[in-house]
């Protein structure tokens, strides 16, 4: 995993004009070429795939923003009329400032959470193996399976999570969870934190693994104590991970969807609708396909935009 | 022919009768996931693939109709010996400016059911079903006074779809309507003070807690089984739930209409119609399909499934006779209603939609006049959005 982060050294073996000179012949290319054909070629899959699947429906999305284009029916031309219309979409404009107070409340708490998964798993005492797995275990779950699951626990009249606080005397009925947008967004946030921290942990874990034990022992030996070698030493040394693991936790939380779909329908009076959930809606509900492209367009600029903020702070920082 | 899957329980028997008494046609059914039908259909049509029949939920076909996705069978319905006999209500939805693009497939009627042992238990006369809006506060807060546990009332107030079937009958029972004008696509009447009141009665059953409190975030899966368990006093539902209310046991239940605000009674006329997309490549056989499912076999098969026939003119010889509780839910169905618009799911099918969040804001949170302003609003965008489309 640490190679995801770290620069390895170089691997060009300089050339040896000794090799195989004798054999060339007229036509045949040169080693260089050789090497460059072979770079293009292991490449090649990949750039099919992102082209056929990334870059393709990029600008079919992009040219079908400029329509007003229903699923059935004739399109028409607009131009920008979809992205004026998104800033005066007052359900989207709710629905944005709600994914990124989703985002901002949930980011810190995957993290922390992550972290401390890690720091208690990462020795190699007996059972920290079975710890792992258990941690890691809700992750390979579908996040759709893991919301239904999660649906009915909180229900309130067949979901153990009522009946328990209920047999515990905490409350006297049990809690319409769902009803309230507070509540509703706990639920979720509590289902996500269940579901990815283990994945968290585990990229955390990795990365403090690669930290060479002899820094941590000098520091201990200089009379650090617990603490002051996680903050002084762990922690800096664990910043590229914690990077990776932040550009994916924001980047999955922004274009949140599933969870919300599933557990709260949007509900309460539409309170819990993210940008991805309004964009799903305007192009399947109400068929309304330009409109829905150009609202993807929007959020992918502003994808960008957060991930290239995230990514040149984080660059910044790894120079020591 | 592409089908909903929630068709599931009667469909097979129909393709087996209808494949039994055809040699020429053979029939095979595809069902559809009921929540992206709509979505599935329209990209096959878009595409130019897709069934060569499809049986749509009948709310959708003004939509699908208006888009030119359905083939005009006008001619061909009018060679049928008993299209007088077809249900108005649907016949209207399959009706697009004068043209016919569908014909009746399966009937839902709704109407309320009362648990008749509570009714007994509150005092009420369990054979004096409530014939007002009065009636039903009445027997809903006598029965809540019966103690912990027990509920007058039952609603899905989250599903929007479930709120169209039993909540807008009280409306029209009471002489309003959620649309008003003629045409393809009506102005919405959100904000008339009939569905001011109607909100109102629920209000107050809520704020009473006469209401199972579950009744909130139900998305429709959970009222049901809440009534079948024998807790709650009144629920509006449809025949689909007869066959799960059956198996249900320790008390005794009955149907009766849903009232209007002082009488009377109405009913939605939900189900589905069966039509040709115009991408069919076998419209003739398409249209022995069609001919047969609205002939009387194939009605039969469906009345035995539990299934409301189309046909309002066999409705009393194969229908009634087959359960005690079928002559109401038949009543019902002729006195069955539909909003017809083109932007039916807009307005009234999506769970984000002005009209569940009216009901939700209205019934819940309280504040009627603004939940009704607000969704007005919301409405007569969509509305006119989806006539300049």
């Amino acid at each position: 995993m640490s190679g995801f982060t770290k620069q390895g050294p170089r691997n060009d073996t300089p050339y040896t004009p000794t090799a195989g000179v004798g054999r060339r012949r007229a036509g045949d290319l040169s080693w260089y070429q050789r090497r460059q054909l072979t770079g293009v070629l292991c490449v090649l899959p990949a750039a099919l795939f992102i082209t056929l699947f990334f870059f393709i429906p990029l600008v079919l999305a992009f040219w079908m923003s400029l329509y007003r284009w229903p699923l059935l029916g004739i399109h028409k031309f607009i131009g920008v009329a979809n992205y004026v219309a998104a800033f005066h979409d007052s359900t989207f404009l709710h629905a944005a400032g709600f994914t990124a107070e989703y985002t901002l409340i949930i980011t810190p708490i995957l993290l922390i959470v992550g972290l401390i998964l890690a720091l208690l798993v990462k020795g190699s005492r007996r059972g920290t193996g079975f710890f792992r797995t258990v941690y890691f275990l809700p992750v390979p779950i579908g996040f759709a399976s893991a919301s239904f699951l999660w649906v009915w626990l909180v229900q309130p009249d067949v979901g153990p999570f009522g009946r328990i606080l209920q047999m515990m005397h905490l409350v006297a009925q049990p809690p319409q969870w769902l009803a309230a947008t507070a509540s509703a967004l706990f639920v979720v946030i509590a289902m996500v934190t269940w579901k990815t921290s283990g994945m968290q942990m585990i990229l955390l874990m990795s990365g403090m693994q690669a930290i060479p034990t002899e820094l941590e022992e000098a520091a201990r030996v200089d009379g650090a104590g617990r603490w002051q070698v996680f903050f002084h030493i762990t922690l800096p040394l664990l910043r590229p991970t914690l990077a990776l693991v932040l550009v994916f936790s924001v980047a999955g939380s922004l274009l949140a969807f599933d969870q919300f779909y599933i557990i709260t329908g949007g509900g309460p009076s539409n309170s819990t609708i993210t940008a991805v959930y309004w964009i799903y809606h305007t192009s399947f509900v109400t068929f309304q396909l330009g409109y829905g492209s150009a609202l993807s367009i929007l959020l992918m600029l502003v994808l960008a935009a957060v991930s290239f903020v995230q990514l040149r702070l984080i660059h910044r920082s790894t120079e020591f | 022919m592409w089908a909903r899957d929630s068709q599931k329980t009667f469909i097979g028997d129909l393709t087996k009768a209808f494949n039994k008494s055809h040699t020429d046609v053979q029939l095979r059914v595809d069902l559809i996931p009921a929540s992206n039908f709509v979505q599935k259909f329209g990209t096959a049509v878009g595409s130019g693939s897709g069934p060569d029949v499809v049986s749509i939920d009948l709310v959708y076909l003004p939509y699908f109709s208006s888009v030119g996705a359905l083939e005009d069978i006008t001619d061909r319905a009018n060679t049928l010996s008993y299209k007088s006999g077809l249900d108005p209500a649907h016949m209207r939805l399959a009706t697009y400016k004068g043209k016919l693009y569908a014909l009746p497939f399966t009937s839902e009627a709704s109407v309320l059911y009362y648990n008749k042992t509570l009714f007994k238990k509150a005092g009420l006369d369990p054979d004096k079903p409530p014939k007002t809006w009065a009636d039903i506060e009445t027997a809903a807060r006598k029965i809540r006074e019966l103690g912990d546990g027990y509920y007058g009332y039952v609603f899905s107030g989250a599903c929007a779809g479930c709120n169209a079937f039993t909540f807008m009958p009280y409306i029209w029972a009471s002489g309003g309507d959620v649309l008003k004008g003629r045409g393809d696509n009506p102005k919405p009447t959100f904000d008339s003070s009939i569905i001011t009141e109607a909100l109102s009665l629920y209000r107050r059953m809520w704020q009473q807690g006469v209401m199972a409190p579950l009744s909130r975030t139900d998305q429709g899966s959970n009222a049901g089984p809440a009534f079948a368990s024998g807790k709650i006093g009144i629920y509006g539902s449809g025949a689909f739930f007869i066959p799960t209310l059956s198996k249900a046991k320790g008390f005794e239940w009955a149907v009766t209409p849903i009232p209007g605000k002082s009488g009377g009674y109405a009913s939605f006329a939900g189900g589905d119609e069966i039509a040709i997309p115009k991408t069919s490549k076998n419209k003739d056989a398409a249209w022995s399909v069609i001919k047969w499912a609205t002939g009387k076999d194939a009605q039969s098969v469906l009345a035995h499934d539990g299934i409301v026939p189309i046909r309002t003119d066999l409705l009393k010889s194969i229908y009634e006779p087959l359960n005690p509780n079928y002559p109401a839910l038949a009543r019902a169905m002729l006195r069955g209603r539909t909003p017809y618009s083109t932007v039916y799911n807009a307005l009234f099918n999506d769970n984000n939609g002005p009209w569940i969040t009216m009901i939700d804001d209205a019934v819940f949170k309280g504040n009627i006049e603004q939940a009704q302003r607000s969704a007005q609003q919301k409405a007569l965008d969509i509305v006119s959005s989806g006539t300049s489309g």
